[in-house]
C-alpha cells in the first residue's frame, strides 16, 4: 500500500556536511521562534498584570469572551499539531502520499481554526465589543475593561496573522512536497516547518488560559 | 499495508499519539476547571496544567530532547529568559 521513496537532504555547498546543514536550519528556526516567544510573552505579561491590577474589570470582560469557541479552537490546533507530526513521521518513512495528505489535513484544521475565530469576532462585533471600529462599547460603564479587551484583540489577531502565514506557507510546501524527488532532496523542510506549526499551537495553548480561563 | 509497514508506522507515530492524548486530557481538565470554578484559587491549578501542556509540546511534539546539544541549550535559554521576565515583573506588581 505505502510506496516508499528515497529520503534525504541535498547538501548546499556552504555546508561541510548534511548534519551541519540540518543543525543550522534547526538552530535558525529556533532563533526566530524565540524572538516570537518574547513578542507574545510581553502580551501575556500585560494580560496578567491587568488581572492583578483590575481583577473585577477583567472578570467582567472575560464574561464576554466566547469560552467554548476558545476551547474548541484549542482542540482543533492540538489535532492539527498531531497531523503535522504525522506528516513529519511519514516523511521520514518516505511515504510521500500519506505525508501530503497529513499536510493538507493540517492546513484544513488551521483554516477551521481561522473560521471559528472569524465567527467569534463576528459575535464580538454584534455584542459591541469592538470599540476600535467606532461602535458604542458594551462595557462603557467600566473603562478598565477596555484595556483587557484591547489586549485580547491584539493577541488573538497577532496569533491569527501567524496562522494565516502558516497555512499559506504550508499550502505552498504541500505543492512542492507532492513533486517527485522532493523527499530525496528536501525532507528537512518538513521537519523545520513542523517546528513552526507546533510553536503556533504552543502559543495558543498559553493564549487560551491567559485570556479565557484563569479566574473567569 | 504489511505487518512490517504497520510496525514502522507505529514506531514513528507512537510519540505523536501519546502527545495528542496527553494534550487533550490536560485541555479537558482546564476546560472543566474553567467552566465550573470548583474552589477559590483554582487559577494555580490551571496554570500548572498549562505548564504541563507547554512541556508536552516542547519535549514530545517539538522533540527538543533529541536535538543537538547547542539547540537544546539555546531553546532552554530562551524559555529561561521568559521566566526571568515574568518573575521580575510579577514580583514587582504582586509586592506593591
Amino acid at each position: 500500500m505505502a510506496e516508499a521513496v528515497l529520503v534525504g537532504i541535498e547538501r548546499a555547498e556552504h555546508f561541510e556536511s548534511i548534519d551541519q546543514q540540518r543543525e543550522a536550519a534547526s538552530l535558525g528556526m529556533w532563533a526566530w521562534l524565540l524572538t516570537e516567544l518574547l513578542l507574545f510573552s510581553g502580551l501575556f505579561l500585560i494580560a496578567l498584570i491587568l488581572r492583578i491590577q483590575h481583577p473585577a474589570a477583567v472578570t467582567l470582560a472575560t464574561t464576554h469572551l466566547k469560552f467554548w469557541i476558545g476551547a474548541a479552537n484549542t482542540a482543533v490546533l492540538i489535532c492539527s499539531s498531531f497531523t503535522m507530526s504525522g506528516a513529519i513521521g511519514l516523511s521520514r518513512l518516505g511515504w510521500q502520499r500519506g505525508m501530503v495528505g497529513c499536510m493538507l489535513a493540517t492546513a484544513t484544521l488551521g483554516t477551521l481554526f481561522l473560521g471559528l475565530k472569524g465567527f467569534e469576532y463576528y459575535q464580538d462585533y454584534a455584542e459591541h465589543m469592538m470599540r476600535f471600529l467606532g461602535q458604542p462599547y458594551a462595557l462603557a460603564a467600566d473603562q478598565a475593561t477596555r484595556l483587557f479587551i484591547d489586549v485580547y484583540f491584539i493577541t488573538t489577531a497577532l496569533h491569527g496573522l501567524h496562522l494565516i502565514t502558516g497555512v499559506s506557507i504550508l499550502l505552498v510546501l504541500t505543492v512542492m512536497a507532492g513533486r517527485p524527488n522532493f523527499l530525496a532532496q528536501h525532507q528537512n523542510r518538513i521537519e523545520i516547518y513542523g517546528l513552526y506549526w507546533h510553536f503556533i499551537d504552543l502559543i495558543w495553548i498559553i493564549v487560551f488560559p491567559v485570556l479565557y480561563v484563569l479566574n473567569r | 499495508m504489511t505487518p512490517e509497514e504497520r510496525r514502522q508506522l507505529w514506531q514513528h507515530m507512537r510519540t505523536p499519539v501519546i502527545s495528542l492524548g496527553l494534550l487533550m486530557a490536560l485541555l479537558a481538565i482546564n476546560v472543566i476547571l474553567g467552566a465550573t470554578l470548583p474552589f477559590h484559587g483554582v487559577w494555580m491549578l490551571e496554570a500548572a496544567v498549562v505548564l504541563c501542556m507547554v512541556l508536552v509540546v516542547l519535549f514530545l511534539s517539538m522533540d527538543v530532547s533529541h536535538e543537538a546539544p547547542l539547540i537544546r541549550v539555546f531553546s532552554m535559554l530562551g524559555f529561561f529568559w521568559v521566566l526571568i521576565l515574568f518573575t521580575m515583573t510579577l514580583t514587582d506588581y504582586l509586592a506593591r
